[in-house]
């Protein structure tokens, strides 16, 4: 069967795209019916009141996902990406409030934080052998640790007005930030697609000891995977340092079900190898459409936390599904 | 006939006029008001009561009591915009976090949607109407003051402090210190236990520090809600009435305390005043007949330049009975002279 199909997509190239990007479509199709959910039942969803405040949510969510997307593409996950986005705006907010650097400078060194400490992740994952979880877990509790010790968990918040401005700025009824989160996922589709960087980090991922004995430096790829995702969860942070205006020590703390919920949802497979930048958008937008459309429903403010651990349940599950049947697909070509 | 008509309508005449005013009443404002809190928390539960009492009372269309799921400052701020999609027109909140609200409260206002900070503040410069709370910084003080008090003047005492993230904790801190520092080292501050105000954590830390230090510590002044219970409670069980405690709100546990000699006083605040004096004013403000003067007889504290003191008062063996009377007496008085203090009225 997984043999017709094949004959088929090379028969078909529309029905080889199709079923390619099977789980893109699916995704996509559910947004549209909650959409259509939330339309008929709250009008209020579509207000460019409500449709700013989501594109301005999302933008930030999906940065969120790209920074533990391009982690699982090594098989990994990074569970300190609250407390590497947190450094980073501590950081931004204290150059830019305390020592008087302008904002560029200040936006600069929070992202080279978030890189220095994504660094230090998988420096300390590749060096001891460990487990992605356990070092990225204590790594989590350190960053943060350090931070509130050094700032003593003061709000930086008499930061230059334009940072709030450029958080508050609407491009019709859509937030700039948005703009910046689908130029971050332009760049890693070129990353990923185009570069040999990302081929290396996706063969890591795929299978770590093949990849090592074709040359792939395995080590360096993850090093950088975690150096990225670092990056990422910096762009996140200060993203959200322009959404609220000020440098709080509580940003980040909430990141983590929704980080691995857009990629998961979105395609990318836990077990590493593959990885969809439009998949962990069109993840973070389901999430997000669901998030704001029980609370304009008013049936978010508690049922939110159950309705996405569900959400996250069914996309493990479906990820084991598509592993599976890939696992099935590949034995049935090589038969 | 003429005369039984004249009974009739002398009846009826006043039962129609009553439900006209009555209807008149009930649709006195379309406005759609909520009051937020920063999360869920059982001191906001006042809040409630408030909200459906100040409906009735004002005639306001809607005044509902709105929490967000967990006490994030993103969570609060996507409630609230989730609100305005569905046509709430102003709001009371207290600060999830007291300047990362100033955006969202900015974006209210370019809506011309009045919103007021109730129970704790926003830092200025904030585009909040007015601040309505416990003076915080003054509550701790005196709080402190009748600790010291009740320890005779001199010891050892423990603060039990809130969140860090709560705009108002800072506050208590250094008012607490204040109030030691008063008594030229007769009293000293062993130290600040902070994040105490969640149930595992309070249990945790004030346990660990009865057990280990409970010979050392003279007094205890708990500056939240739930360490002022769980002091209460393991005092109690401790069976030590040596330890003196003052905490702050009227939770059952802490009055019991206070009535058997667990606890020596409480500081009562004003969540319900809060809550329906806020939504009294936001109603005058969201209809557009009332706005803010400027040259009000505004406290002035670190965090605004446009705070009113909600009231707060001692509760002890003495006023056990009496403190619920004295708090409505005080929230009648606020909300029957805020039209003339603080607002400029068409």
């Amino acid at each position: 069967m997984t043999l017709s199909a094949t004959s088929e997509d090379r028969r078909n190239p529309l029905a080889g795209l199709l079923a390619e990007n099977s789980n893109l479509i699916g995704l996509a199709a559910i947004i549209v019916l909650f959409w259509i959910g939330f339309t008929s039942y709250a009008p209020g969803f579509v207000s460019s009141f409500n449709l700013f405040a989501l594109s301005r949510s999302l933008a930030i969510d999906i940065v969120v996902g790209f920074s533990t997307m391009v982690v699982l593409a090594t098989g990994g996950m990074n569970l300190a990406i609250g407390s590497i986005g947190v450094c980073s705006v501590m950081l931004a907010g204290w150059l830019m409030q305390e020592l008087g650097f302008p904002l560029p400078i200040a936006l600069a060194a929070g992202l080279g934080l978030g890189a220095l400490l994504g660094f230090l992740n998988g420096f300390a994952i590749v060096r001891s052998g460990v487990n992605a979880f356990i070092i990225t877990l204590a790594s989590a509790s350190l960053f943060l640790g350090a931070m509130l010790i050094l700032s003593k968990a003061v709000t930086f918040n008499t930061l230059p007005p334009e940072v709030a401005a450029f958080g508050r700025m609407k491009w019709g009824f859509v937030s700039p930030l948005m703009v910046i989160a689908l130029a971050i996922g332009a760049a890693l589709v070129v990353l990923f697609r185009f570069t040999a960087l990302g081929r290396e980090i996706l063969a890591a991922g795929a299978n770590a000891r093949a990849a090592e004995l074709s040359g792939v430096p395995v080590g360096r790829a993850i090093i950088v995977a975690h150096m990225l995702s670092g990056l990422l969860a910096a762009a996140a942070g200060l993203m959200l340092l322009f959404r609220l205006g000020a440098a709080m020590p509580s940003i980040g703390q909430d990141w983590l079900l929704p980080s691995f919920l857009a990629p998961v949802l979105g395609g990318t497979l836990l077990s590493g190898g593959y990885v969809s930048v439009i998949g962990t958008i069109l993840g973070a937008l389901l999430v997000t459409t669901i998030r704001s459309g029980l609370l304009v429903m008013q049936i978010g403010n508690f049922w939110l936390q159950l309705f996405l651990g569900l959400i996250l349940l069914l996309a493990v599950m479906l990820d084991r599904y598509r592993s599976v049947h890939a696992e099935r697909r590949s034995l049935g070509r090589r038969a | 006939m003429t005369k039984r008509f004249t009974g009739v309508a002398a009846r009826a005449l006043p039962m129609i006029a009553a439900t006209l005013l009555g209807l008149a009443a009930a649709h006195a404002s379309d406005n759609k008001i909520a009051l937020i809190p920063g999360g869920p928390h059982p001191y906001f539960a006042p809040w409630e009561q408030a909200a459906a009492d100040a409906k009735k009372d004002f005639g306001i269309a809607a005044v509902d009591f709105k929490v967000p799921a967990e006490w994030k400052l993103n969570l609060q701020t996507e409630l609230i915009e989730s609100l305005v999609s569905q046509g709430y027109n102003a709001f009371g909140i207290f600060p999830g976090d007291a300047v990362g609200i100033n955006t969202t409260v900015e974006e209210l206002a370019s809506n011309n949607i009045p919103s007021a900070a109730l129970a704790g503040c926003s830092q200025d410069p904030t585009k909040v109407a007015f601040c309505l709370g416990t003076d915080v910084y003054n509550s701790a003080y005196l709080g402190t003051k009748a600790l010291i008090e009740s320890m005779g003047g001199k010891g050892k005492i423990v603060h039990l402090a809130g969140l860090l993230v709560d705009p108002n904790t800072k506050l208590r801190m250094e008012a607490v210190e204040k109030a030691v520092g008063e008594t030229n080292g007769a009293v000293s501050l062993v130290q600040h236990i902070t994040d105490t105000d969640a149930q595992e954590a309070a249990d945790q830390k004030i346990n660990a520090l009865l057990g280990a230090q409970k010979d050392q510590i003279d007094g205890l002044i708990a500056t939240a809600y739930i360490p002022s219970v769980v002091a209460a409670k393991s005092l109690r069980n401790l069976g030590d009435k040596r330890i003196k405690l003052v905490g702050i709100d009227d939770d059952k546990i802490v009055l019991d305390g206070i009535k058997d000699g667990f606890v020596a006083g409480t500081m009562a605040q004003n969540p319900y005043g809060q809550g329906y004096v806020g939504a009294y004013v936001l109603d005058l403000l969201a209809s557009g007949t009332c706005t803010v003067k400027d040259d009000a007889p505004w406290i002035k504290t670190p965090q605004t330049a446009h705070f009113i003191d909600s009231g707060t008062l001692l509760i002890s063996a003495s006023n056990l009975e009496s403190y619920g009377a004295d708090l409505k007496k005080l929230t009648g008085e606020i909300q029957s002279t805020f039209k003339d203090k603080y607002l400029a009225c068409k």
